[in-house]
């Protein structure tokens, strides 16, 4: 089993591309996706939660990582064990 | 056995598994024991009656079990977690650990099957104590002081739940213990509600949690991951539905456990944390209180239970195997341990709630529960959890684990003995399983459901959240690396408060109790002599001359007495029956 995922591993190129693929593909499906059940505006934006997503994903990372780095983080001793 | 008169209640047999066991060790037989036990018990739950074991004691009406359908969804899922937890502890030669573990489930069923506040407060308690075992067993320094601040929170906890059932009695008499009306609720139902949320790791009485779990045993954290918080969510759904405040607790907590989890080095605190997020949702749908978003809350804890313990049995591999759970001291082993990795990436997908996943059919639950009732801020703040969960748990995870680095951080790391990954794939087994064919668990569920999980929106929805997460993580990978440091979280109140109190009592206390010795020794000793003095002449002069005719009446009543005694037993015998005839019989006339 280790071996099949190396073999996979070395072709990350490929995957890279099918990523992106999949990404546009995403886009792309919401266009044609029928909302019975909208629950508030931001569900008639096409590739609203695309941007959810991303804008989410990327404020999370600075946001928490920042607090972390300024406050949060501290050495594995900090309580003296 | 439910005509036969003679009926073991299912949390009965763990404890008689957990008695047996030492014996079963020298008889070679634990592994037997192991298995048979939650097997028994799981087929066992499906027959109950709605009610059993009603015993009345001073007073009290107990009710050990009273069943609907709330009770079977857990009831289910904890009997089925202990099979999968059996299995994949089932390597474990001490047999301590696998009482704690089954003390710790007769506890949570117990809890789970409870008709009244009593029975329920004993259950949960040796889930407390039971549970605090499973951490001690790792039987490091650090565990054994995680381990002692868990108990003490958990003592802290269960006695503001006590509190709360005696004001309760007080004011009611009594103990059912049923839905809390909203309106209804006063100082004593939220006190109970206190005691309930600090099971459930609700901030700020969360962090005994990531505290105590990635500081258990390899296979106690896969028990501790199941049972504690989510039998908490079954008490909060069936006392509290429709709370405001667990509403919102909620939804705070699916952003808060996320944003530890984004940070945190640990792989076994990550998870932990993401305990907290995902009870989040369970918690924020039992506030909404409407029949889909309880459906939703049993759903996810369903779902939750298996693929966390799915989780914690990966990241309990790396540990057994590798002896290490830090990121920063992991990476490149998916040439070693692809069967670890390949179970473990299931449980993310299922906890990021991929399509055909149990993450997909009882998370949006949840999230459209919110939706239909027009709590779009409730929404939105539960859909943004699960990009922090995708991002943390879903691709961060196995990430730093498995990848990162092009050659193994541990050589010689290896997939776990066999039964560990048989424990991996019936809980991978059975996230796809309900992800394929949720009716499964939307049959077992408390309402009847109208929810149609894969709807083309649903669908599309999910493809740019979980992609564009990907992205994310995709630009911004190097910020990720993680680091080898811990984070502050509220229980420095209680760390930094213990060694506060321990300062002062070494210095200023000490010195003030030297102080005040001295003193005494100086002042105190010569009034003490004194006072002495004093006391007795007044017992001579005062007392003896009361006291001398009172002394006369009891010697004259002793010789009397001594008249009647005959020295023969069977008089005495009978004297006795007499006796406790005369007491039954005022007992009962009163």
């Amino acid at each position: 089993m280790g071996h099949i995922i190396a073999s996979l591993r070395e072709r990350s190129d490929l995957f890279r591309l099918l990523f992106f693929a999949f990404l546009a593909f995403a886009v792309v499906f919401d266009f044609f996706a029928v909302r019975h059940h909208a629950h508030f505006w931001g569900d008639h934006i096409i590739g609203f939660w695309a941007f959810v997503g991303l804008v989410g994903c990327l404020g999370m990372i600075v946001i928490f990582k920042g607090l972390a780095k300024v406050w949060l983080m501290k050495g594995e001793d900090f309580y003296g064990n | 056995m439910v005509t036969s008169g003679i009926f073991v209640h299912p949390a009965a047999w763990f404890i008689l598994g957990a008695v047996l066991l030492p014996i079963a060790r020298r008889l070679k037989l634990q592994k037997v024991v192991l298995l048979a036990i939650p097997i028994i018990a799981f087929a066992q739950i499906r027959i109950l009656p709605d009610s059993f074991g009603v015993c009345h004691f001073m007073g009290f009406e107990l009710v050990f079990g009273s069943v609907d359908k709330l009770t079977m969804v857990f009831l289910h899922v904890f009997t089925v977690m202990a099979i999968i937890g059996s299995v994949y502890g089932l390597h474990v030669e001490e047999s301590g650990q696998h009482m704690a573990a089954f003390l710790y489930v007769a506890g949570s069923l117990g809890t789970t099957l409870a008709g009244d506040y009593l029975t329920l407060f004993i259950f949960w308690e040796l889930m407390a104590f039971a549970s605090t075992f499973l951490v001690w067993y790792r039987k490091r320094k650090r565990s054994i002081e995680a381990g002692y601040r868990y108990l003490l929170i958990h003592t802290a906890g269960g006695l503001v739940l006590l509190a709360g059932i005696f004001l309760r009695y007080q004011h009611l008499h009594d103990l059912t213990f049923a839905r809390i009306p909203v309106e209804s609720a006063g100082l004593a139902e939220y006190l109970i509600m206190i005691g309930f949320m600090l099971n459930a790791a609700v901030p700020p009485i969360h962090a005994w949690l990531p505290d105590a779990y990635p500081e258990a045993t390899v296979t106690g954290a896969v028990y501790m991951c199941a049972f504690t918080t989510k039998t908490a969510v079954y008490v909060l759904a069936r006392a509290f539905p429709g709370f405001e405040a667990l509403a919102i607790m909620g939804a705070i907590m699916t952003l808060y456990g996320v944003a530890y989890a984004v940070i945190e080095n640990d792989a076994r605190r990550i998870l932990a944390y993401h305990i907290v997020s995902q009870v989040g949702y369970m918690v924020c749908g039992v506030g909404i209180g409407t029949a889909m978003a309880i459906n939703g809350a049993c759903a996810h804890a369903y779902a939750h239970i298996i693929y966390k313990a799915l989780l914690f049995m990966g990241a309990g591999a790396v540990l057994e195997m590798t002896g290490r759970s830090k990121l920063s001291e992991l990476g490149g082993l998916y040439k070693l341990m692809p069967m670890s990795l390949i179970f473990t990436v299931i449980g993310g997908i299922s906890i990021s709630g991929f399509p055909l996943t149990s993450g997909f059919i009882s998370k949006s639950m949840i999230i459209a529960a919110a939706g239909e009732h027009h709590r779009t801020g409730l929404m939105i703040m539960l859909t943004l959890a699960a990009v922090g969960t995708f991002l943390s748990v879903g691709i961060k995870l196995p990430y730093f684990v498995w990848f990162a680095k092009d050659n193994p951080a541990v050589p010689e790391a290896k997939d776990p003995p066999f039964n560990m990954q048989l424990g991996m794939a019936i809980a991978a087994f059975l996230c796809i399983f309900m992800g394929v064919y949720p009716d499964f668990l939307y049959n077992m569920l408390p309402f009847p459901v109208h929810y149609h999980p894969y709807s083309a929106y649903h669908l599309s929805e999910t493809f740019q959240i979980l992609g564009f997460t990907g992205l994310g993580f995709y630009l911004m990978v190097k910020k990720l690396a993680p680091k080898d440091k811990m984070n502050l979280d509220l229980d420095w109140f209680y760390r930094r408060g213990t060694q506060v109190f321990m300062w002062l009592a070494r210095r200023p206390l000490s010195v003030a109790n030297d102080w005040v010795g001295e003193v005494y020794r100086t002042v105190g000793l010569r009034f003490t002599t004194a006072m002495a003095r004093a006391m007795s002449w007044f017992d001579w002069h005062g007392i003896d001359h009361v006291i001398d005719g009172t002394a006369a009446s009891v010697v004259r009543g002793g010789d009397e007495l001594r008249q009647v005694q005959t020295g023969r037993v069977q008089h005495y015998v009978g004297g006795a029956v007499i006796a406790l005839f005369l007491l039954l019989l005022v007992m009962v006339l009163i």
